[in-house]
């Protein structure tokens, strides 16, 4: 999702909250409350919680079958190129033996398969990325172990700064900080 | 009830217990101790490769007709192994198993330092060596490719793919972990090493969307993937015209043996790491016992294997597989057959009893005699076959030389090396999944009391 | 002496037991540096260019020496150095058959072991310094008309060194001249004499005898007859196999043998019995009285059947006796073969080829030694013996030998002889020396030189004429005799001797001698004791070939033990002695013992032990220590080969024995197959459907056939082998630990009653499979399948993997388990085939069906422009078989001779049911067919 130019006002305003079950609510308000550009941050997955943030995205899936298809085409294809490249009897067999070449299919088309897959889930989540602006605040680094945060990001057609905190305060949250722009543009 | 005994202190309890191993390890003088044994294994290594290089093959038993030897057997023991891994981890979680997120991160490095030993042996046993890339498909001088209708080619492939697949599915699996260590490590180097490790990784809802995609997938690839491999490596026998090998019982045998001794080694370290880290509200007695039956289950398929070989031979009734039946029942190296039927299934059927089960120490044992049976039944499929095959003329006995042996000693180094350091400096239990368990055990409760 | 030195070291981790410690001597390096030269004296076989084509072979007719007969050789040679010897097929007696010591000759040339620089009192000399010495010996001995003055040589058939002989006793009347030539026809010649009154070579023409006796006469075995003989008796069987009259073999023999493998009814009998045989044959035939003692039931069906097949072949059979027999023995059987009609039609008689010198005879050695000890003897010149090691210990030549004031030895080697000499002085080998010799058919054959040669050594006829206080070269010797000789016509004749390797029609007519004594008979067994029966060893003689790393390596027929002898024992007396292979046994017999390793054989007699001469544990000189026994420590005097009332112990310790085939049993499979009648189809398996469509070969395709009926294991073509195709040697450890490299190797196989077992031999080159499982288990292409139908194994491109190895149902693959050719030195370099790749460490090798004959004949018919003809392709081992058992042709034409044979009902391929369509196939054996027609 795109994330707001840094520049003018602030990248985002991220609430704190101490339970999951209170994260999901204050997702679901927000979304109530009109607010589009949203984002999560938990320790762990939770169910359901990216769609209630309006992710649906399906191309991670689509990719691995497509690497798988390519992966299938290229090792049998290399098999019957290579034989005809440099034809040599080989214990009497025919040049292309389908049997022969199965196994280095099915394994070439898992591999492709799976680079794919973790490579365009990489791709798209736009990592590796060692730098963010939520890594400057000290209590984000609890987002991996026991804390569950909100973001409404700075470029939300209805972000404005004190509205935006005004709501959130609404949520209860444990503790609400602006998060702003990192000095050092990537 | 939870997989994980409920933590007092939730999360964060939970992730402290875990992570903290990674970054402030417990009993540093054990670790030490046992490193420092890996490492002369270690050394082990390199000087019985260097002696190898140094003077070619001849240095081991082998000889004509036993051209193979322990090498290959090793090398199948070996990538047997290192096929629990991705079973567990990849199987169970389809099956939305969760008490398989106590085991899956090191029964997946298990696996992945399984592979690497497994990979060095055939490299190693070349003649030549240094010249072990002709197998790969390249453009070359001599304008000659790889022969893909030998199972050695086959094997190339599947055990690349298969490390390369399991080296991903284990770092995305551990990349949260690595996050989380990275926001708990106060030195500087830590740091850094798991600030780089973890990519950049926020936890971000979006993230964990396409990341459980991208798992689920490559696990649900990795499932065929584990058994396609080791029915290559069975080609490896089946595929050759002698006696005792060509059969079409060897693929799906090969297989369940490789779960079986997986699974032996997978208890194992399970049982060892459990006390040495006191993991036990991690690794609980209901691990144990699943893992128990599913060593039981696959015991039983294996000596299945075992019998149907025999039923084969003796319902075929061709004079050369009789010769080899009866040769692997009373030859030279009986031994070898009777104690692969002996470590394997006898002391696995203590195993009906629960008590058993759940018993550390009986459990850890018999996994050990079943690893060892495994080795066994390796040693003895390779040589009982070759060392008498069709003609009389060459029957020969095989003994592993002095140096066979130190580098079967350098490789366990080098497994013990590798999986040391996996336990002194990486998150050795998936921490974030035993949380998501938690959370979602907890919502089922909830729903459940109205 | 550093060699030794580098010998003695333990067995080291990549040590070859010869050729690396040979490699270690700097002497050697230094020597070999020079280059190869061809001797412009002589003429090639085949009129080639004048100069020199490089990458084109010159071939040479020449021969070889062994125990003083010719063996007629052709060689090849690149840019002047030899690389291959094989068989003269123009010869008119062996008509181009080779046995061992002919192929491994060249080996023996190049041997880097071999002495090369004269030596006084075991110090590097000059010959400048020896000439010296001689000429001042010569003027105390011209005084005294060479009294004092002995000459020791081996047999001698050579006319030129004869000649030299005799002038110098005629110049030197008290000078005498001995024989010491352990392993001889002596008691055959006795027994000619008392018979016929005179001496006589006897030739066996097996090619006319339908029906063979052979009473421990291994004739098929190793020897100087071995290739004639083989040969001979092949024509017979082939000729029967056509249908064409009978080819019967009954032997009777106390330890099995190449000729009893071969027999269709064999007896196994103590040593003691075989006069006792001889005598019932002669009573049978009413040409002597009845045998002394009774005979054994099993004894007497054996003759029965015995007489039944001579007196139904009148004129067509021969009867023969071993030459380690009592000359009364022979005598009675001359008696028997002359009522059998066997003189002049399969037993002739020709005058001795090989002189023996008056008045000793055949205790000339003995006669010498006495002399010595008697202090007779103040000179004593030893030309190309080893009397100090090849002489029965009863002598004591050793220590007689120092109680001369002047000891020379000349030979190739500084062995114990040479060691125990004041001088010694290197001898030029046979392939680089101008000389000549009779093969045993008394046909002359002039030796020219293939090399000159390329260290400082000097001919026997040279340093034999410095005594005469001359200095003529061996040409100039050699052209001497027969200029003399020849007369006018001298140089047509010699240029035409040269160019064919002998001189035409030389050979003496057979003499028909009239019986001028009847009266002789045959003495008692003494009471049958256990024995010991001493033979010579199959593949390194009497010990002269012990240097010999082909031979070495090469196994003997039966056992297939290679780097030693071993002790032979039935397993009836194994079991009772409860006797295992290779524990030590210690053998007594008249006040004098050997250790050496046991070796269970069926078809052994129970009360003999059978040993071999040749090896010896504290044998001194440049060849491998420390293997086997010496069985000369056992004899009390020349010519007494078989011991009585000996004792047998076992010390408790075991030790290595090197076999290349540990099971001989055949264990109720087909590998070898027979058949009843040669017309009579072998039973076949039925060929498994294949999944793939049948493949169609374009000619030529090449396949090979071997007839097991005619294969006597002699292992020819196994050396022929290692000659042609640079096949390494590895030494007495690898061996044992099962890494040789032959690419063609001869199994041999028991079947039936461990007493009375049928014994078979099965040559097991690479079967080119047309479905070949190693081509489909090779990763990196490196063994493929040719267009023409050969199954290739590409050096350059094989990793190692060794599962060709493993998939090969029939193990005829070799690993270079470690270096075997890169330390070699420069001698053995400069023998290698230029036409075949040398394999370094890591690579698999096999038969190739010698590829670079075929390329060269497909070269040689392409500038010819014809097609490649049935024939031009002839591979070493086919080349060397003695027996024509090897047939190599093109499997697509119908016509061709390999197609004719495996168009034969015979004609099956070993282990059809792999599946695997070999190009070699086999021809069955045809069992004993007891109607002589």
């Amino acid at each position: 999702m795109a994330e707001p130019a840094p520049g003018a006002g602030l990248f985002g305003m991220l609430a704190e909250f101490d339970r999951p079950e209170r994260l999901i609510e204050a997702v679901e308000k927000a979304r109530q409350a009109g607010f589009r550009r949203l984002d999560a941050h938990t320790p762990f997955p939770i169910e359901g919680l990216a769609e209630r943030l309006g992710f649906a995205d399906q191309r991670v899936p689509l990719f691995t079958l497509l690497g798988g298809i390519v992966g299938a085409a290229v090792g049998y294809g290399m098999q019957v190129y290579t034989n005809h490249a440099f034809p040599i009897d080989i214990g009497n067999r025919p040049l292309v033996a389908p049997p022969a070449f199965m196994l280095i299919t099915f394994e070439l088309t898992v591999l492709f398969a799976v680079l794919f897959a973790i490579g365009s889930m990489l791709a798209l989540n736009r990592l590796p990325r060692l730098h963010h602006p939520l890594f400057d605040l000290d209590e984000f680094h609890l987002a991996s172990s026991n804390k569950f945060f909100l973001l409404v990001l700075g470029n939300d057609p209805l972000f404005e700064e004190e509205r935006t905190r005004a709501f959130l305060e609404t949520l209860t949250p444990t503790r609400i900080s602006p998060v702003e722009h990192t000095e050092v543009p990537e | 009830m939870t997989d994980a005994a409920p933590t007092p202190g939730g999360y964060a309890a939970i992730t402290g217990e875990i992570v903290d191993i990674a970054l402030d390890y417990p009993d540093r003088r054990a670790w030490w101790a046992c490193f420092g044994l890996a490492l002369l294994l270690l050394l082990s290594f390199f000087v019985s490769v260097t002696v190898l290089f140094w003077y070619g093959v001849g240095v081991w038993g082998n000889n004509i007709p036993v051209a193979w030897g322990l090498a290959i057997s090793n090398y199948i023991w070996f990538l047997g192994i290192g096929h629990a891994g991705t079973l567990i981890s990849a199987m169970l979680l389809l099956l939305e198993q969760h008490w398989r997120n106590s085991l899956n991160r090191f029964a997946e490095a298990m696996t992945l330092f399984a592979v690497v030993c497994a990979g060095l042996y055939p490299l190693v046993h070349l003649g030549r060596p240094w010249l072990f890339y002709w197998i790969a498909p390249y453009p070359n001088t001599m304008t000659v490719w790889p022969q893909f209708k030998s199972p050695l080619t086959w094997d190339f492939f599947a055990v690349l793919t298969y490390l390369t697949v399991s080296i991903l599915f284990w770092y995305i699996g551990i990349v949260p972990d690595v996050a989380s260590a990275r926001d708990r490590a106060r030195k500087r180097r830590t740091q850094v090493f798991f600030g780089l490790a973890a990519l950049g990784w926020r936890g971000s809802a979006h993230h964990w969307a396409r990341w459980r995609q991208a798992y689920r997938l490559t696990a649900a690839i990795a499932v065929p993937l584990v058994v396609s491999v080791h029915s290559e490596v069975s080609l490896l026998f089946a595929a050759g015209p002698i006696p005792g090998w060509t059969s079409t019982v060897f693929p799906p045998y090969f297989v369940l043996g490789a779960a079986f001794s997986g699974f032996a080694v997978v208890s194992m370290i399970a049982i060892v790491l459990r006390h040495a880290l006191g993991l036990q509200n991690l690794v609980t007695p209901r691990h144990l016992d699943l893992l128990a039956k599913l060593l039981l289950a696959t015991g039983l398929m294996t000596a299945y294997g075992y019998w149907a070989e025999v039923f084969d031979t003796l319902y075929a009734g061709e004079h050369q597989e009789m010769g080899t039946l009866l040769d692997r029942l009373g030859g030279v190296y009986a031994w070898s057959y009777w104690g692969a039927v002996v470590a394997n299934f006898v002391p696995l059927q203590l195993l009906w009893f629960r008590r058993v089960r759940v018993q550390p120490l009986l459990l850890f044992l018999i996994s050990l005699s079943v690893t060892v049976g495994m080795w066994f039944e390796r040693y003895m499929l390779l040589v009982t076959t070759l060392y008498r095959d069709y003609l009389v003329s060459s029957w020969r006995e095989y003994h592993p030389s002095f140096w066979d042996w130190s580098l079967f000693a350098g490789m366990l180094g080098v497994f013990l090396t590798l999986f040391l350091l996996f336990v002194r400096f990486l998150p050795i239990i998936s921490s974030f999944e035993v949380k998501e368990a938690l959370f979602e055990e907890k919502g089922k409760k909830e729903q459940a009391h109205g | 002496m550093d060699m030794d030195r580098e010998a003695r070291t333990p067995p080291h981790i990549d040590r070859r037991s010869l050729l690396r410690a040979m490699a270690a001597s700097l002497a050697l390096a230094s020597a070999a540096g020079r280059r190869a030269r061809a001797d412009e004296r002589a003429l090639p076989y085949v009129n080639a260019p004048e100069f020199v084509v490089p990458g084109k072979p010159k071939w040479y007719a020449t021969a070889v020496g062994f125990s003083g007969c010719a063996q007629p050789v052709l060689g090849k040679t690149y840019v002047g150095r030899p690389v291959k010897l094989e068989g003269n097929a123009d010869h008119p007696l062996t008509g181009g058959a080779t046995d061992v010591f002919m192929q491994a000759a060249l080996l023996g040339l190049y041997d880097p072991a071999r002495s090369q620089a004269p030596q006084l009192l075991g110090q590097a000399a000059t010959w400048a310094a020896f000439d010296a010495a001689v000429a001042g010996r010569r003027l105390t001995l011209e005084a005294r008309q060479g009294e004092g003055l002995r000459l020791l040589t081996g047999a001698v058939s050579s006319p030129t060194l004869l000649r030299q002989i005799s002038d110098l006793l005629r110049r030197w009347p008290k000078a005498r001249w001995h024989v010491s030539e352990p392993l001889s026809d002596a008691n055959r010649q006795q027994a000619a004499q008392t018979v016929f009154g005179r001496r006589l070579d006897q030739l066996l023409r097996l090619d006319e005898a339908n029906v063979v006796v052979s009473l421990d006469d291994d004739f098929l075995g190793a020897g100087p007859r071995q290739a004639p003989y083989a040969h001979r008796w092949s024509k017979r069987r082939l000729a029967w196999q056509q249908g064409q009259g009978a080819s019967q073999l009954h032997v009777a023999e106390s330890s099995l043998t190449t000729t009893g493998s071969m027999a269709d009814h064999r007896l196994t009998v103590s040593p003691s019995r075989i006069g006792l045989l001889v005598a019932a044959i002669a009573q049978e035939l009413g040409v002597g009285p009845a045998p002394a003692a009774p005979l054994a039931p099993t004894e007497r069906t054996w003759t029965k059947q015995v007489m039944e097949a001579l007196r139904a072949s009148h004129g067509s059979s021969v009867v023969t006796v071993g030459a380690a027999h009592a000359p009364d023995v022979h005598a009675v059987a001359l008696l028997i073969n002359e009522r059998l009609g066997a003189h002049g039609n399969t037993l002739t008689f020709i005058d001795p080829i090989t002189s023996v010198p008056a008045p000793d005879d055949e205790n000339s050695v003995a006669a010498l030694a006495g002399d010595m000890n008697a202090g007779r003897v103040s000179t004593l010149v030893m030309l190309e013996v080893n009397p100090a090691y090849a002489t029965p210990a009863g002598l004591a030549f050793r220590q007689a030998l120092e109680k001369v004031e002047f000891t020379l030895h000349a030979g190739l080697y500084v062995d114990e002889t040479a060691r125990l000499s004041h001088w010694h002085v290197p001898l030029q080998h046979d392939l680089e020396s101008w000389t000549d010799a009779c093969s045993v058919d008394g046909t002359v054959c002039l030796t020219q030189p293939l090399i000159r040669p390329f260290y400082d050594v000097r001919s026997l006829h040279a340093v034999l004429d410095r005594w005469a206080g001359d200095t003529r070269s061996d040409h100039d010797l050699v052209r001497a005799t027969w200029r003399h000789a020849w007369g006018s016509d001298f140089d047509d004749r010699w240029r035409d001797s040269l160019v064919r390797g002998f001189v035409a029609d030389s050979a003496p007519t057979p003499v028909l001698p009239t019986i001028a004594n009847r009266n002789v008979s045959i003495k008692a067994p003494t009471a049958g004791a256990l024995m010991i029966d001493i033979r010579p060893d199959p593949t390194i003689w009497d010990g002269r070939f012990a240097n010999n790393a082909w031979l070495q390596e090469t196994p003997k027929p039966i056992s297939k033990v290679t780097w030693g002898n071993v002790v032979v024992v039935s397993p009836r007396l194994a079991a009772e002695r409860r006797i295992s292979r290779g524990d030590e046994l210690r053998l007594e017999a008249n006040g004098r013992s050997i250790t050496g390793a046991a070796w269970i054989a069926p078809g052994q007699d129970d009360k003999t032990l059978t040993v071999t001469l040749g090896y010896g544990a504290d044998r001194t000189g440049p060849l491998p220590h420390g293997l086997g026994y010496d069985a000369f420590a056992l004899c009390n005097d020349a010519g007494s080969w078989v011991l009585d009332g000996a004792r047998l112990g076992t010390t408790g310790k075991h030790l290595v024995v090197a076999s290349t085939q540990l099971h001989q049993e055949m264990d109720g499979f087909d590998f070898v197959r027979r058949v009843d009648r040669a017309d009579r189809p072998v039973k076949k398996h039925p060929e498994a459907a294949s999944f793939y469509p049948e493949r169609k070969w374009d000619s030529p395709s090449w396949g090979m056939s071997v007839d097991l009926d005619l294969c006597i294991g002699c292992n020819a073509c196994m050396v022929a082998c290692m000659a042609e195709n640079n096949v390494p040697v590895v030494g007495k450890e690898l061996v044992e630990q099962g890494r040789q490299m032959h690419w063609l190797r001869v199994d041999h196989y028991f079947e039936g009653d461990a007493n009375e077992p049928s014994s078979s031999f099965q040559p097991v080159p690479c079967m080119h499979c047309e479905q070949a499982p190693c081509e489909m288990g090779c990763p990196v292409n490196a063994t493929v399948h040719s267009h023409d139908g050969l199954n290739l194994q590409v050096y350059n491109r094989c990793v190692g993997t060794r599962t060709c190895a493993s998939y090969c149902p029939y193990k005829v693959r070799r690993f270079n388990w470690f270096e075997n050719t890169g330390d070699d030195p420069e001698q053995l370099r400069a023998m290698r085939n230029p036409d075949v790749t040398v394999r370094s460490r890591g690579v698999m090798e096999k038969c190739t069906y010698c590829v670079q004959r075929i390329s060269a004949a497909r070269i040689a018919s392409q500038i010819a422009g014809h097609p490649i003809r049935d024939g031009d392709v002839v591979t070493a081992c086919q080349q060397a078989c003695p027996t024509q058992a090897i047939v190599f042709g093109d499997v697509t034409d119908r016509a061709s001779a390999v197609s004719r044979r495996k168009a034969s009902p015979r004609d099956y391929s070993l282990l059809e049911e792999a599946n695997t369509r070999p190009r070699t196939t086999y021809l069955a054996r045809v069992r004993a067919d007891r109607r002589p027609s």
